[in-house]
């Protein structure tokens, strides 16, 4: 029986989804990636993850739109935390409205990435 | 055998239009022919270099993650050692030190924190820091913006002087990068460059010098009076920019004296940046030159009058309820509106022109 706690990882840098896949799984969770928003939305329906890592910008379907299908259309209360790069304030305002519950601006310390995650775990 | 006697026959009697015709028929086919073969092989050589490219992008995704996360107190340790020296044979070749490059600054650009300067290190051990400083020496502007870029991403500060060199290069991509470069690493010390610099910034490059600067926790600025006094028109008015941004009051007097400046989009800039301070001494010199002033400053005089309007004022005003441009009646009447109501509802009832009397009916609803 596998206790881990499940992460979904929405995110196109492939390197650094690797590199948090790596940290996060030492720290004793699940990792589960998703290139894009489709594959994200896929993966929370199909694995009921504890935690949400999303970026804004992704291909197909936005962060936005998974937290939206997340609150909306799943109407479960998954913690959330955004991703965005440098110039998206005005898409974290949103992503807040929509339900997200944190947000990192890129570049992040992975270091600090992982105390948000344990704090919304914990 | 015989038909092909015929044929031969038969094209020998036409006329000589229609053997060039002929000629040139065959000949395009037969280069159709091989452009089709060429492009085939084209394909299938990108496929297989995409192919490789692919593999070589997660082999060394692999080999920075491990990288990463094999580091411990000491600045490299054996099995890092192992890494860079497998990572440095197989980088010799440009096209595999390229992938590794991209890989690099992927992951470089959305992390900061200890493991950005493990890829810092990274970069440093596998010699790609020589290869970056190479580029600066090319003849090609693109691959000397490359170079800067790279050195501006992995934190490189000790090749300044090199990079220096190219603060007034011919082409604005590179002192563009330059200028990042400088602004990036050496935070408001990388101002500097606008003591020496001859040509122009660009308006998105000004931006972007701007954004990376409000990163900084340190916001101890220069002081920009130089900059304001610089006969390099975009200096002026990036400092003015300064200016407003990091409330730079002190410099109040620079700005007068651009009131007077020959260039019109840099007395526009002043005006609204002393608008912006609100300063009243500037009022005076406004109201002097606002006859000779181009309309864009007249009515940037205006909107500062509307911040900073006094009793004084009102004769002026007045006088320009009935200025030929609209947007500078409106805002006189607006301000009167303000100052004096009585002498406007006059002012009203002594209106001539239909456009007027819109302009007071509005007034009167707002």
């Amino acid at each position: 029986m596998n206790n881990l706690k499940k992460v979904v990882l929405a995110e196109d840098n492939s390197t650094l989804s690797l590199l948090l896949k790596f940290r996060l799984e030492k720290e004793g969770y699940e990792l589960l990636i998703a290139e894009n928003g489709k594959e994200a939305i896929e993966l929370i329906e199909t694995h009921e993850p504890q935690l949400i890592l999303t970026d804004i910008m992704m291909p197909f379907i936005s962060g936005l739109e998974v937290i939206s299908h997340v609150r909306n259309k799943l109407k479960v209360q998954t913690p959330i935390i955004v991703f965005s790069a440098a110039g998206q304030e005005e898409m974290v305002l949103k992503a807040f409205n929509l339900g997200a519950n944190d947000f990192m601006g890129k570049p992040f310390s992975p270091n600090e990435l992982v105390i948000r995650v344990k704090r919304l775990l914990a | 055998m015989i038909d092909f006697q015929h044929l031969l026959a038969y094209f020998e009697q036409l006329p000589l239009l229609v053997k060039a015709v002929w000629i040139l028929i065959g000949l395009l086919i037969i280069f159709i022919i091989l452009l089709i073969f060429y492009l085939k092989y084209l394909r299938g050589y990108l496929r297989k270099k995409e192919a490789i490219s692919k593999m070589l992008f997660t082999e060394y995704e692999a080999n920075l993650i491990n990288f990463l996360y094999s580091q411990t107190e000491e600045e490299i340790n054996e099995e890092q050692q192992i890494i860079v020296d497998k990572i440095k044979t197989s980088i010799t070749n440009k096209f595999k030190r390229k992938i590794f490059i991209s890989v690099m600054s992927k992951l470089k650009n959305d992390i900061s924190g200890e493991m950005a300067d493990s890829i810092n290190n990274l970069y440093i051990k596998t010699n790609l820091i020589n290869h970056s400083i190479a580029k600066l020496k090319s003849n090609k502007w693109y691959v000397i913006t490359a170079g800067i870029k790279e050195l501006n991403l992995f934190e490189i500060t000790n090749v300044f002087e090199q990079v220096k060199k190219h603060e007034n290069h011919p082409k604005q991509e590179v002192r563009n990068e330059v200028q990042l470069y400088f602004v990036s690493l050496f935070h408001f010390k990388g101002l500097d460059f606008l003591n020496t610099l001859k040509s122009s910034i660009s308006e998105w490059n000004q931006i972007q010098l701007l954004e990376i600067l409000q990163k900084f926790d340190d916001q101890e600025i220069s002081d920009i009076t130089p900059w304001l006094k610089s006969g390099n028109e975009s200096v002026v008015l990036f400092s003015l920019k300064l200016a407003k941004i990091y409330n730079q009051f002190q410099i109040i007097d620079t700005l007068l004296e651009l009131l007077n400046h020959q260039s019109k989009i840099i007395r526009l800039k002043t005006i609204e940046v002393l608008n912006y301070f609100q300063v009243n001494e500037a009022k005076k010199i406004l109201k002097n030159n606002f006859k000779n002033s181009s309309e864009d400053e007249q009515i940037a005089f205006f909107q500062m009058l509307e911040n900073t309007v006094e009793i004084a004022d009102e004769e002026f005003i007045v006088l320009n309820t009935k200025h030929v441009n609209f947007q500078v009646r409106v805002l006189a009447l607006k301000i009167l509106k303000r100052l004096n109501n009585e002498k406007l509802l006059d002012l009203k009832n002594n209106a001539a022109n239909d456009e007027d009397k819109l302009i007071f009916n509005y007034l009167e609803n707002n």
